[in-house]
């Protein structure tokens, strides 16, 4: 019986040892794959990178060796889907950088460690990445408790921690170290209110929001930016990022007798609040953030979403090459739309390749210049330029989109009829 | 005034989506008194086997439930006879671990196979729409309501007209007994797990088509809410299961009339606690006395633990320590730290969870005490921060102690349902009190720890305080238990009954255990606190108190020593890892079933 005991433990102890091993010889795996130097054939011409920069002094070293740039962000668990976007984000920029020989020859990858956006995993793999000497700049982590949580450890290694989905007020302000492209809400926010009040001429708001660091501080811009406008906001009403069922609160908000109803959400939450306002016997206009911004918007909201108004930093149809060089290649190498966070993504790894071309690989030189550059082109911003003091970039570029027949459409300046 | 008209119709369209989940888990925690995790799993293939069936495949409404009972069916079949059977000697607890391991493996495997993004699961259901108040009611909730119904009758039906609903019943009873009169148990546990499991099925494909949305994570939220359904209806009863999700809809709904959408859940969870403390046995029952539950003895099986030589435990340490200054990589440091901080949440867990037998599922709320407290004290009120630390503990011992003290009347599942409760509600409490809190926006810029006015940010530095920290209260903890104290603790564990007639205060012990484990875990959540320099309300969540929960039974129950190697496991299982990426907690989960199902008392036995 005892022997029996024994054999079992030690057939445990094999499996996970033998576990492990194969986990540790699948390491050089995780490194990214990139594609060979050989063209697609469906990507155009103009897919490549506008060289608009100019050409800084680098390293003359003929070094074939990659370029490595950490990122962080979850891959497994609540998130997971938003880890995905940016993989395909960031594959298809990368595909164009290495097509055209990468760093001077030298390609460009990403380690991406998935992190679960759990804290105590992001503040383990910042030191993995301090560590690693051929990590250059880090990229995520996606929400603000866990990418916040890490930020020390980036500051004092010197390597940029770059959170391009951190809209949180505080998170650069972590440290010399911490950057952004995340849309500010300061920006974001009175362009919304502009929409509801000014264009769409809705006086009494209620606004239903995230009740999430993100949806919070978007939300009381908002509100500060709707009264600028002589507006009114007559309900608030913050939800969890887990609630399903928006009956109560719409018939709350039903009784408050707004004008229009405004979502503060991502798309999955903005497609289950836009079916149920219908349902609840609401028929007031709805104005979303440019959040919701996704295919997955109109598949989940179904007939509901026609007549949702959104303003959006990125629309696959505005008449750009950056915007149109992004789209097609996107729809070619994935077969789908893309939404705003693969965009976030690709416009953040392009920007990184020109960063990383006119610095150099070198955590330091890569910090400074993300101060100085200049005209860096972007899907979202039109041209990235930082403000030096908040770390942050300002004027993204701004849509007016109302959707029809359950596609996007630019607002054409026809009013809601249904008041 | 037609207002509330429509509240008391929307929380009656939400609470029947609320009792679909509910019958299934009263039917599997009915008979097998198992708070059957992977229920939620179980829910979500359910709903994807749906859409397969529908967008894949395009069958018609009466073949996709036919296709997804089944499936499910078959699931839950599986699920009994691989996971659960070979578990029947061991002790109550490993089951439980079990189910979560299989959650998390099902849970992943969607994931891989379906991506972690939403889908949309069309209705199939005519799409006209009856009026009813200022709003409407469509097809689907009323085809909802009555699959619930019918579900109910026929259940009903079968555990009350039919041999087999007998042999249920018996095993539900006594087991033994019902082993006795020549019922086979196994027999029943399978028809149990796959009639629980088809209703889960259905409910996640009627509940995805409803929201026209489904995604691999869906199932845990939803199972929380079935939980809080079936205690407030009564545990075990299906009718009262029906009930209980009903009155949790209208609850929920007038709440949000009242106070406001944010107090959603923290009503739901009050309500919860309220009516374990009133009338444990569920509102409906006509007794108020918690059910002799069959637990007292049985709940943590004696085992040896291992035997580790004391020379062992020092060499250990002193290893430990040193290990920064030979391995300075700051990865491995960094991992270990946590491994500690968690180490000293599984200490603090395994007193009242192992040593004392009051299960607790809301761990995370004593963190988040005593990371806010210490963070608050020393931004706020400018206090150095190793006394604001010291003033976390103190301060999350008395309030978890105040928090529980509601459940310590109750026994068993119970306690870790309410505890369970009590962990969100702190969090909750947490999101909407904005004026000591900040609400979502969280508290930013904690200073780091610091010793005499030296700031620690060093990775080593962190290291070596938590660890040491840790020690001392492993040690603490370890003399404490070793004498008097530990004897009282483990009488009430193995029968409380007999531990109040040798004239144990129940309620002092129990208060003692929980206030030094709410010390230990307010330090430990503090620690992290100034380690992140920010927090929110997301930073400390029922995900973690699930952690700690696998850490200790991993372990080994009420073993202070495998506490902490429960911890480094399962800390560092995840980062080892790695390089699968996506695979890696599939893979844990598959590791964490093996150890149960070969360990099932814990690696280092239980004390």
């Amino acid at each position: 019986m005892a022997a029996r005991r024994m054999a079992r433990v030690s057939s445990v102890v094999a499996l996970l040892a033998l576990l492990v091993l194969t986990a540790c010889s699948a390491a050089p795996q995780a490194i990214a794959p990139t594609e060979p130097p050989v063209q697609p054939p469906t990507v155009p011409a103009a897919a490549a990178p506008p060289t608009t920069v100019p050409a800084a002094p680098t390293e003359q070293t003929v070094s074939s060796e990659p370029i490595l740039i950490g990122v962080s962000g979850p891959l497994t668990g609540q998130n997971a889907q938003y880890g995905a976007q940016w993989k395909k984000g960031f594959d298809l920029a990368l595909d164009q950088i290495n097509r055209d020989g990468g760093i001077n020859g030298r390609p460009l990858q990403y380690l991406f460690e998935d992190t679960q956006s759990d804290p105590k995993q992001t503040v383990a793999v910042a030191q993995k990445f301090v560590n690693d000497p051929r990590i250059v700049i880090e990229l995520g982590d996606f929400a603000s408790p866990a990418s916040m949580a890490a930020s020390s450890i980036y500051e004092r290694a010197g390597l940029v921690q770059f959170g391009f989905t951190n809209s949180h007020p505080d998170f650069t302000k972590g440290g010399e170290y911490m950057w952004s492209n995340s849309i500010s809400q300061a920006d974001n926010a009175p362009l919304l209110a502009n929409y509801a009040v000014t264009d769409l001429g809705l006086r009494r708001l209620a606004v239903l929001h995230l009740n999430t660091d993100w949806g919070r501080t978007t939300t009381d811009l908002f509100v500060a930016a709707v009264k600028a406008r002589g507006g009114e906001v007559v309900a608030v009403e913050g939800y969890l990022p887990e609630e399903k069922d928006f009956r109560s609160t719409l018939t709350r908000v039903r009784d408050a007798n707004p004008d229009g109803l405004v979502l503060i959400s991502y798309y999955a939450d903005g497609a289950l609040i836009t079916q149920q306002v219908r349902t609840t016997g609401l028929t007031q206009p709805i104005v979303a953030s440019g959040s919701i911004y996704s295919p997955k918007f109109l598949e989940l909201a179904g007939e509901a979403a026609n007549g949702v108004y959104t303003n959006t930093n990125f629309f696959p149809e505005e008449d750009r090459e950056e915007v149109r060089t992004f789209v097609t290649a996107f729809k070619a190498k994935y077969g789908e739309e893309p939404d705003s966070f693969a965009a976030g993504a690709y416009d953040t790894m392009i920007l990184v390749y020109h960063v990383i071309k006119q610095a150099g690989p070198d955590r330091k030189a890569i910090r400074d210049t993300l101060a100085t550059i200049k005209g860096v082109p972007s899907v979202i911003y039109g041209t990235v330029q930082f403000d030096p003091a908040t770390r942050r970039i300002s004027g993204p570029r701004n849509i007016n989109l109302v959707i029809k027949d359950g596609t996007y459409t630019v607002w054409d300046g026809t009013l809601p009829a249904s008041q | 005034m037609t207002s509330w008209l429509d509240h008391t119709v929307n929380g009656l369209i939400i609470g029947n989506i609320y009792a679909l989940i509910a019958v299934g888990l009263a039917l599997i925690f009915g008979v097998s008194n198992l708070i059957n995790f992977a229920h939620g799993s179980v829910y979500m293939i359910g709903a994807y086997t749906g859409w397969v069936c529908v967008a894949a495949i395009g069958t018609p409404l009466p073949l996709t439930l036919l296709g997804v009972v089944v499936g499910c069916a078959a699931l839950g079949i599986l699920i009994e006879r691989f996971g659960l059977r070979p578990l029947q000697g061991a002790p109550r607890i490993a089951p439980l671990l079990a189910t979560i391991g299989i959650g998390l493996v099902l849970e992943q495997i969607a994931q891989l196979i379906f991506s972690p993004d939403p889908r949309a699961l069309p209705s199939q259901l005519p799409a006209w729409r009856l009026p009813l108040g200022s709003g409407s009611i469509g097809a689907l909730d009323l085809f909802i309501a009555a699959v619930g119904v019918v579900s109910t009758a026929v259940l009903y039906g079968f555990l009350r007209f039919t041999h087999l609903g007998w042999a249920v019943r018996a095993t539900a009873q006594d087991r033994d007994a019902a082993l006795q009169m020549g019922i086979d148990v196994h027999r029943v546990n399978q028809v149990v797990f796959a009639i629980a499991s088809a209703l889960g099925g259905l409910s996640g494909v009627l509940v995805g088509m409803y929201f026209n949305n489904i995604f691999p994570a869906m199932g845990f939220q939803a199972t929380l809410k079935g939980f809080v359904a079936e205690l407030i209806g009564g545990v075990g009863s299906v009718p009262g299961a029906v009930a209980g999700s009903l009155l949790l809809g209208l609850i929920e709904s007038y709440g949000v009339a009242l106070l406001g959408t944010s107090y959603r859940n923290l009503f739901a969870f009050l309500i919860l606690i309220a009516v374990l403390v009133w009338r444990p046995n569920g509102i409906f029952s006509s007794t108020r006395q918690v059910p002799p539950e069959p637990l007292t003895g049985t709940f943590i099986a004696p085992s040896k633990p291992v035997h580790v030589p004391r020379w062992a435990y020092a060499a250990a340490t002193a290893i430990f320590l040193a290990l920064p200054l030979i391995w300075r990589d700051s990865y491995i440091i960094q991992t270990l730290t946590n491994a500690w901080l968690y180490g000293m949440l599984a200490l603090s867990l395994t007193l009242v969870a192992g040593t004392t037998g009051q299960m607790s599922l809301g761990h995370a709320g004593l963190l988040a005490i005593g990371g806010y407290a210490s963070a608050l004290l020393a931004l706020d009120l400018g206090v150095p921060v190793p006394l604001a630390l010291l003033l976390a503990g103190f301060i999350t011992a008395a309030l978890g102690t105040l928090l529980i003290f509601p459940a310590f009347r109750l026994r068993g599942h119970y306690v870790a349902i309410a505890t369970l409760a009590i962990g969100e509600i702190v969090g909750l409490v947490i999101l909407n009190w904005e004026g000591l809190t900040r609400g979502p926006i969280g508290v930013v810029g904690i200073p780091p720890l610091e010793f005499f006015g030296l700031p620690l940010y060093d990775t080593s530095a962190l290291y070596w305080v938590s660890f040491t920290i840790m020690v001392l209260l492993a040690l603490l903890q370890w003399r404490l238990t070793q004498y008097h104290l530990g004897r009282a603790l483990r009488a009430i564990r193995e029968d409380d009954v007999a531990a109040r007639a040798f004239g144990i205060s129940l309620n002092r012990y129990k208060g003692l255990a929980f206030a030094f484990s709410g010390f230990v875990a307010g330090l430990s959540g503090a620690i992290t606190a100034h380690m992140y320099s920010y927090i929110n309300h997301e930073t400390f969540n029922t995900q973690i108190s699930l952690l700690a929960l696998t850490m200790i039974i991993l372990g080994g129950m009420g073993n202070i020593f495998g506490a902490i190697v429960g911890a480094v496991a399962l800390i560092g299982l995840p980062e080892m890892f790695r390089a699968v990426a996506e695979y890696r907690i599939l893979l844990y989960g598959i590791v964490l079933l093996l150890l149960v199902r070969f360990r099932p008392q814990g690696l280092m036995g239980t004390v």
